[in-house]
């Protein structure tokens, strides 16, 4: 798959929903129409730091025909690898950031009988793109998010403009995953985006209530840090280290090494990577589960290493 | 003859999906053979069968727990299909064994009621009379038996590729003597 250019894109707006969440607006820095995006896409957004840029993919969330603006809601997370407590503390208004264009690995299905959206936290942001289209083609939705028990009102106030019937915001997981999952109609495709132990849970809910793969589609934002370990690129012989607030491939690209990436959250597939000695901890969703289990390959964005030393084909 | 076209569907003998949660069943005669189903899934492996018995005091089963149903036809089995599985819930699996035109009809059915591929399972046996799809004025004709064959619809002399159409259950039937009318060669029986 080839990307085009990066796009200069400029700070329109920031709006601050709570105090960990922001929602950014740009526009085009250059005056164009920006590209065209499906719902669900999202862009990877280069964030100037002082310990080096770092690029993170962020959700669109606004309506998917606008050309004129692209929206992301930005969570700022305590054990920020740098990406969003920079956004959050030094972006100003008028700023110029870099962008891939629009891409998606999320993408509606047009022959699901039904669209069930189960999301949690910051993981409703692909689901603010999905649910006008939903909406407007007159589709059967049903849409479970989970919240922490004191941000219910700030997703109420995201949701408000989508408001339906069969949309509920849960405090906490009260509610069983198995629940939601049992008895829905033939035909029902679900959709999860939100924190990796969730979304761990509604697959493994889904495969026990035998739902196929086929209808099963999910995006996450990557894995946050793990432990420190190093990396051996078996063509140079280089040894680099993997710190644990970055990942496998930030690591690649702050010593200059060229891997092609797009989605950065495990799910395109663009990045993988041959493991010549070691034991990756796989946490994306392209590889399949006998792959992961060969442990000879690698997406780099999200996965790491169980031991100390990876050895990759680079 | 082989045509040389690879998107032809293959069969095997059915397997139960060891992911499904329910497992239906349909053949389009009234007793299975054993041979049509793997060894590791016999008849006993699907929670629900159902088979066509071919004549008119054939009835569904009123119980809601009968593991069996009769159907007079293939058409009153497909009817029943439609109104179960728009109310069946994720996790069922189809499957279906018989000739390849009664397996496509069950499939076209499951496709329908939004089951995807990886939910149902084919096997064709039996009779290899093909549906024929008549490329020029799209008439369908059933249990053509040979190349050439006639159009039952615009009389056409149509050679039968191996193209199958899975939405339309049907081959390709393609006019054989467009660029020299007339010149026709002989039909074969190909199809049994």
């Amino acid at each position: 798959m080839t990307l085009g250019r990066d796009i200069p894109l400029r700070i329109r707006a920031i709006e601050a929903l709570s105090p960990s969440l922001k929602r950014i607006a740009f526009v085009a820095a250059d005056g164009n129409p920006l590209p065209g995006s499906r719902p669900g896409a999202h862009i990877a957004l280069t964030v100037p730091g002082i310990d080096g840029a770092h690029r993170n993919s962020y959700s669109l969330v606004g309506a998917h025909q606008d050309r004129t603006t692209y929206e992301v809601i930005v969570r700022r997370v305590a054990q920020s690898r740098g990406g969003s407590a920079q956004v959050h503390e030094a972006l100003r208004v008028g700023d110029v950031l870099s962008a891939s264009p629009p891409t998606s690995q999320f993408n509606l299905q047009n022959k699901a009988k039904k669209h069930l959206l189960i999301g949690g936290g910051i993981g409703i942001t692909p689901f603010l793109s999905f649910l006008p289209v939903l909406r407007e083609r007159n589709l059967a939705v049903e849409m479970h998010h989970f919240v922490r028990p004191d941000e219910v009102t700030v997703f109420e106030r995201l949701l408000l403009p989508h408001r339906m019937p069969t949309m509920r915001i849960h405090a906490g997981r009260a509610v069983g995953i198995e629940d939601i999952l049992k008895g829905q109609p033939l035909g029902t495709h679900l959709y999860i985006c939100g924190p990796v132990g969730l979304m761990q849970d509604v697959e493994a809910a889904a495969y026990r209530l035998g739902w196929p793969t086929s209808n099963i589609h999910q995006e996450s934002f990557g894995a946050s840090g793990g432990r420190p370990f190093i990396v051996e690129l078996a063509r140079s012989g280089r040894k680099l280290q993997v710190g644990e607030n970055q990942s496998l491939l930030e690591a690649l690209e702050a010593a200059g090494l060229p891997v092609r990436s797009m989605c950065r959250g495990g799910a395109c597939g663009e990045c993988l990577t041959q493991v010549l000695a070691g034991e990756p901890e796989h946490r994306d969703h392209f590889l399949t589960a006998a792959e992961k289990s060969n442990g000879d390959r690698i997406m780099p964005c999200v996965s790491r290493s169980i031991s100390p030393l990876l050895t990759i084909d680079i | 003859m082989d045509q040389g076209i690879k998107s032809r569907p293959k069969y095997e003998k059915l397997r139960r999906d060891a992911a499904g949660r329910f497992h239906l069943l349909l053949a389009d005669q009234a007793v299975i053979p054993p041979d049509t189903l793997d060894h590791d899934s016999p008849v006993g492996a699907f929670d629900e069968c159902w088979t066509i018995e071919r004549h008119s005091k054939a009835i569904p089963e009123a119980d809601p727990n009968a593991r069996t149903h009769g159907f007079r036809s293939q058409e009153h089995m497909l009817i029943a299909l439609r109104h179960r599985l728009a109310r069946e819930h994720m996790g069922l699996r189809l499957y279906a064994v018989g000739t390849e035109p009664f397996v496509w009809a069950v499939h076209g059915v499951g496709d329908e009621q939004g089951l995807g591929h990886s939910e149902m399972r084919l096997n064709a046996t039996g009779s290899t009379a093909r549906r024929v799809y008549c490329n020029h004025c799209r008439t369908i004709s059933a249990g053509v038996t040979t190349s050439i064959f006639q159009c039952t619809g615009c009389n056409a002399s149509l050679f039968v590729r191996d193209h199958f159409s899975r939405r339309l259950n049907a081959f390709a039937g393609i006019q054989i003597d467009a660029e020299v009318p007339g010149d026709v060669p002989p039909a074969e029986e190909l199809y049994l």
